[in-house]
């Protein structure tokens, strides 16, 4: 699945690492759910999407 | 939620687990061939092993260090790598005094029940470890790399007994003991690792 972490962490000037720290996760996690190799649990989802006060489907794109 | 990842920068780099691995495989491997071909005897060959099972302490040090650079040291890898490594010692310890203990008793009876579980026990230890680790490991992503892997481990030894249980069937290889069930699905988990390391997962 396609999501647009990695363009949200940029404009927020975060690193991989600050974003896990955050999120509470590994930044492996980070790294593979950005590159589209791992989708998230929608408890994880949710939290991410709270995380950017933005709609699960907003960061989450449909498709692939 | 997730427990806090470990992102402490650790100290000296040091080598990696692979080349800890390596080592303990291959000193086991020369000494396996060793007493095979009786150029060492059976109490030297004891004491080397017992050598040799010190270099499984670095290999689990290493593994550590491995997790904390890459940034997937949650405390409930730190504790698998700890119990892992403390159950490895066990097993190896416990694998040459049984044997060694069986080949020098002279009267086998009930304590031969006491001496099979040297090895046994820390087996299960190993199996308790992987269990904690998947109740414990609250980052999903992680937990679903050691499931991956370790149902690849688990695919393998499943085909390969079924494979070499028929061939022994048919009379066409030497019978294996059980206990290397565990020592197949352990390397075909690693193996599972390093898949997916490879596919960049």
């Amino acid at each position: 699945m396609k999501n647009r972490l990695k363009v949200l962490r940029a404009e927020r000037g975060w690193s991989q690492q600050d974003l896990a720290q955050r999120l509470e996760v590994s930044r492996q996690s980070v790294n593979a759910i950005e590159t589209g190799k791992y989708d998230p649990s929608l408890p994880l989802a949710f939290r991410i999407a709270d995380l950017f006060d933005m709609a699960i489907e907003e960061i989450f794109l449909r498709g692939e | 939620m997730t427990d806090a990842i470990d992102t402490a920068k650790p100290g000296k780099s040091g080598r990696g687990p692979a080349f800890w691995g390596i080592s303990f495989g291959l000193a086991m491997a020369v000494l396996a061939a060793l007493r095979i071909a009786d150029i060492v005897g059976e109490k030297a060959g004891f004491a080397i092993m017992l050598g040799c099972s010190l270099l499984l302490i670095p290999l689990f040090r290493s593994a550590n260090r491995a997790a904390r650079r890459g940034g997937c040291a949650s405390p409930a890898v730190l504790r698998y790598n700890r119990g892992m490594g403390v159950s490895s010692i066990a097993y190896v310890l416990g694998l040459g005094t049984a044997i060694w203990a069986y080949n020098h008793q002279q009267d086998p009876g009930v304590w031969t029940y006491g001496l099979a579980l040297l090895p046994v026990l820390p087996i299960f230890g190993m199996i308790w470890t992987m269990g904690r680790y998947l109740v414990e490991e609250t980052d999903e992503y992680l937990k679903y790399r050691v499931v991956v892997a370790a149902l690849i481990g688990l695919g393998g030894l499943l085909s390969i007994a079924s494979l070499w249980g028929f061939l022994e069937t048919f009379e066409l290889v030497p019978h294996v003991p059980g206990w290397a069930a565990v020592p197949v699905w352990a390397i075909g988990m690693g193996l599972g690792q390093f898949w997916i390391k490879a596919r960049g997962q």
